[in-house]
């Protein structure tokens, strides 16, 4: 373990027992780091989960009842469990989960490994090299502005995705609404305010608002980033807008309907071709192509005839061309390894099941 | 020895015990030689003999024989004594039944069909006190774009549960108001888990977006509503609340203009005094973001200490400094962020209508009103 401290000593990792309060969602960094967002803590930890044991091949996994399965092995019922995000190894390509055995008090903080085989483990905690970065600078507590104010304010993160030594983070403020995204630079310095980021987004080329993003993906090469928003539009934003303390402008592309959220996004290329996925809470699985995100003008008036697949006359979507899919109830989703895509999917009766899918099934 | 009969699973008697300080499981009754092979056995030789498992995951595992696949609770297992005790990896829950499965003493040999013994973890009772002291805004009259609510509660609570426990009804009719709130995941709370806010689906609110122009603003205009906050929320410890709490707001026109502070009206104490400065607002403001977004400068240009505090209805805020007023200029520093309860800020309209040039008028880093203390009291409501 310290040999390992020692080779990741250039990441700023020391060996210790993080304080991780809660586990939200995950996101690999550089040399198999995971990045654990802890919405309780207000925090963001970079774990090195020391996962040299795998195979580095790849294994389809479809494990049914997975969250039956992480109460029995977390000793407690099924209602006890929730999971709140999925990531994968990039080298071992083990299957991460962060869960949440309990609720209050008794809460505990999991990270689940998924072997290849199925096999559930967990990621001790203790003795781990680690590092740790405040979602937020700590209020200063002297400064008289502060006087008869109680600290309430949260940000709460719900998406995070590491590219080319930033950590890129989406959160959502209890108080004020406008976008929380801030850009990190790993390993940690300390330095996230001045890449906050207030990000807009135009509906219908008429009205500009800022509003929390729920979950966002980089593609083309991560020059691109595609956004799912709290109010259902779905926002491509240029990576090179990105300047700190300016306003981004985003890019509508499409908009997914009434009472309807989207929960997770991925990117996969089949070919020569680069495709995006939307998870939705009442929604069927989403399929965009890239190429269609590009061409896409930003919207300006709500358009049907753009749609190739007008699935539900209710909540006709408008802008970008998508295709939906048949799985149900997908609520996370992660790029196995570029062939293949895991989906952590709801049934009727609230059950999760994990599956893989093959892009050529997609 | 060989007369008496193989140690089975029904002569071992499981309790619940404390091992060097940590709860566990302990399993007594053995027979000592079996107790001596067992202990020789390794790990995994072991977990072929026993298993803990949640009883729910005993009963909903589809071959207990097939001791491979058994959802084993995570944990080892230690001899000590006379008895075996099971160690969990994380905490026994209160009120769960959990199984031994015993494949077989090594007396009674290997069996493939376990043995299979249930204990309850006991649970406590916990007398309910947690109660909600306060929902915001605390006004009698909401704009239909209301954007939040916050629901203060008296203790901090777990999570998870806000989704199945507050409801919105129409006043005049009974009927439940579907979709008025984002799905609560992630739900948002202060630091202490005592705050809870809600967010009026903001798709619903923004205007050209399809599910305002589908479903329009999940409120209506000249209905009141009333909120209810049920009692299948858990405190932190897990009891259930003292009582349910509701509140009913009418419901006024849509506030779409930008915050102008301008037209607040300040009522200036006289030097000397240490009388609170009161302003009095033109609407009400957003409970949380009055709480942190306005402050006092004094002559030099620094932040004047003393004491906050909101007004009734959030319409109103009083500053009352720990020095006496001094005779000279001070400003009231209004944050960028503050929010009117449609989330209309200083520097923007909630969602500003780019083609209309005055909505689109937006100033930079928030603003200020200057006042003048002087040796008597005055009203103004002078901005720069």
């Amino acid at each position: 373990m310290v040999d390992q401290a020692n080779a990741l000593e250039h990441l700023g990792l020391t060996i210790g027992s993080p304080a991780i309060k809660s586990v939200g969602p995950l996101a690999f960094g550089p040399e198999g780091v995971l990045f654990i967002g802890d919405n309780v803590g207000a925090s963001i930890f970079a774990v090195d989960v020391a996962d040299t044991a795998g195979s580095g091949q790849a294994a389809s996994l479809d494990l049914e009842n997975l969250d039956g399965s992480l109460a029995g092995y977390l000793g407690c019922g099924r209602d006890d469990v929730q999971i709140r995000d999925m990531a994968v190894h990039p080298d071992s390509h083990n299957v991460y989960l962060s869960v949440m055995r309990g609720a209050g008090d008794s809460a505990i903080p999991v990270i689940v490994r998924l072997d290849g085989r199925g096999t559930i483990s967990d990621v001790s905690l203790e003795n781990v090299a680690f590092s740790e970065t405040a979602i937020e600078d700590a209020a200063d507590e002297d400064d008289p502005r502060e006087v008869s104010r109680v600290k309430l304010r949260t940000v709460t993160i719900t998406d995070m995705s590491y590219v080319n030594g930033l950590l890129m983070v989406a959160g959502t403020s209890n108080e004020e609404f406008s976008s929380t995204f801030r850009r990190i630079p790993f390993p940690f310095t300390g330095d996230t305010s001045s890449n906050s980021l207030e990000i807009f987004h135009v509906s219908h080329g008429k009205y500009e608002t800022a509003a929390p993003i729920r979950a966002f993906v980089p593609y083309q090469g991560n020059n691109s980033i595609l956004a799912s928003y709290t109010c259902t539009p779905v926002v491509q934003f240029s990576v090179g807008s990105f300047k700190p303390g300016e306003l981004a402008h985003g890019k509508t592309v499409a908009e997914l309907g009434a009472h309807n959220r989207p929960l997770d996004l991925i990117s996969y290329e089949r070919g020569e071709d680069e495709f995006l996925l939307v998870a939705n809470d009442r929604h069927p699985l989403i399929k965009i192509a890239c190429v269609d995100i590009d061409q896409q003008g930003a919207l300006t008036v709500p358009d049907q005839s753009l749609d190739s697949s007008p699935a539900d006359p209710v909540t006709p979507p408008v802008g970008v061309p998508r295709q939906l899919l048949p799985q149900e109830g997908v609520r996370r989703m992660a790029n196995l390894d570029g062939e293949r895509v895991l989906m952590l999917q709801e049934d009727q009766e609230g059950n999760i099941h994990l599956h893989t899918y093959t892009v050529d099934q997609l | 020895m060989s007369q008496r009969r193989p140690v089975g699973a029904r002569d071992l008697t499981l309790a619940w015990d404390l091992l060097e300080g940590k709860p566990t499981l302990r399993i007594s009754g053995w027979d000592a030689n079996d107790l001596s092979t067992m202990e020789e056995l390794d790990a995994g030789e072991f977990s072929r003999r026993l298993a803990v498992v949640t009883t729910e995951a005993a009963e909903a595992a589809p071959d207990l024989a097939d001791n491979d696949q058994l959802p084993r609770v995570a944990g080892s297992f230690r001899i000590a004594g006379d008895s075996v005790f099971f160690v969990p990896r994380f905490p026994f829950v209160e009120g769960m039944s959990y199984s031994l499965l015993l494949y077989g003493t090594p007396s009674s040999g290997h069996a493939r069909v376990p043995e299979v013994r249930n204990i309850r973890r006991p649970s406590r009772e916990v007398p309910p006190t947690a109660r909600v002291e306060a929902i915001y805004p605390d006004v009698s009259s909401v704009p239909v774009n209301l954007l939040k609510i916050y629901v203060q509660f008296s203790e901090s609570m777990s999570e998870g549960r806000a989704e199945r426990s507050i409801r919105v009804y129409r006043e005049d009719t009974g009927e439940p108001l579907e979709g008025v709130f984002v799905p609560l995941d992630p739900e948002l709370w202060d630091p202490e888990r005592k705050r809870l806010t809600l967010l009026l689906d903001p798709a619903r609110i923004k205007h050209g977006l399809v599910p305002n122009m589908e479903a329009g603003y999940p409120l209506i205009e000249g209905v009141p509503f009333r909120l209810v906050i049920g009692s299948e929320f858990r405190n932190a410890a897990g009891s259930p609340m003292l009582s349910c709490a509701e509140r009913v707001y009418q419901v006024g026109p849509e506030v779409s203009e930008r915050l102008i502070p301008n037209r607040w009206q300040l009522t200036v104490p006289p030097v000397g005094s240490r009388d609170p400065l009161l302003v009095e607002f033109d609407r009400p403001l957003d409970y949380a973001l009055l709480q942190r977004s306005l402050w006092i400068e004094g002559p030099q240009g620094n932040p004047v200490a003393g004491g906050a505090r909101s007004g009734n209805g959030e319409s109103s805020w009083t500053f009352a400094p720990d020095l006496p007023w001094t005779e000279g200029p001070y400003r009231l520093v209004v944050a960028p962020e503050l929010e009117d309860l449609a989330g209309n800020s200083p520097v923007r309209v909630f969602d500003r209508d780019i083609t209309q040039s005055e909505s689109a008028s937006a100033l930079a880093d928030g603003v200020s009103l200057s006042f003048h203390c002087s040796g008597r009291r005055q009203d103004s409501g002078r901005g720069q």
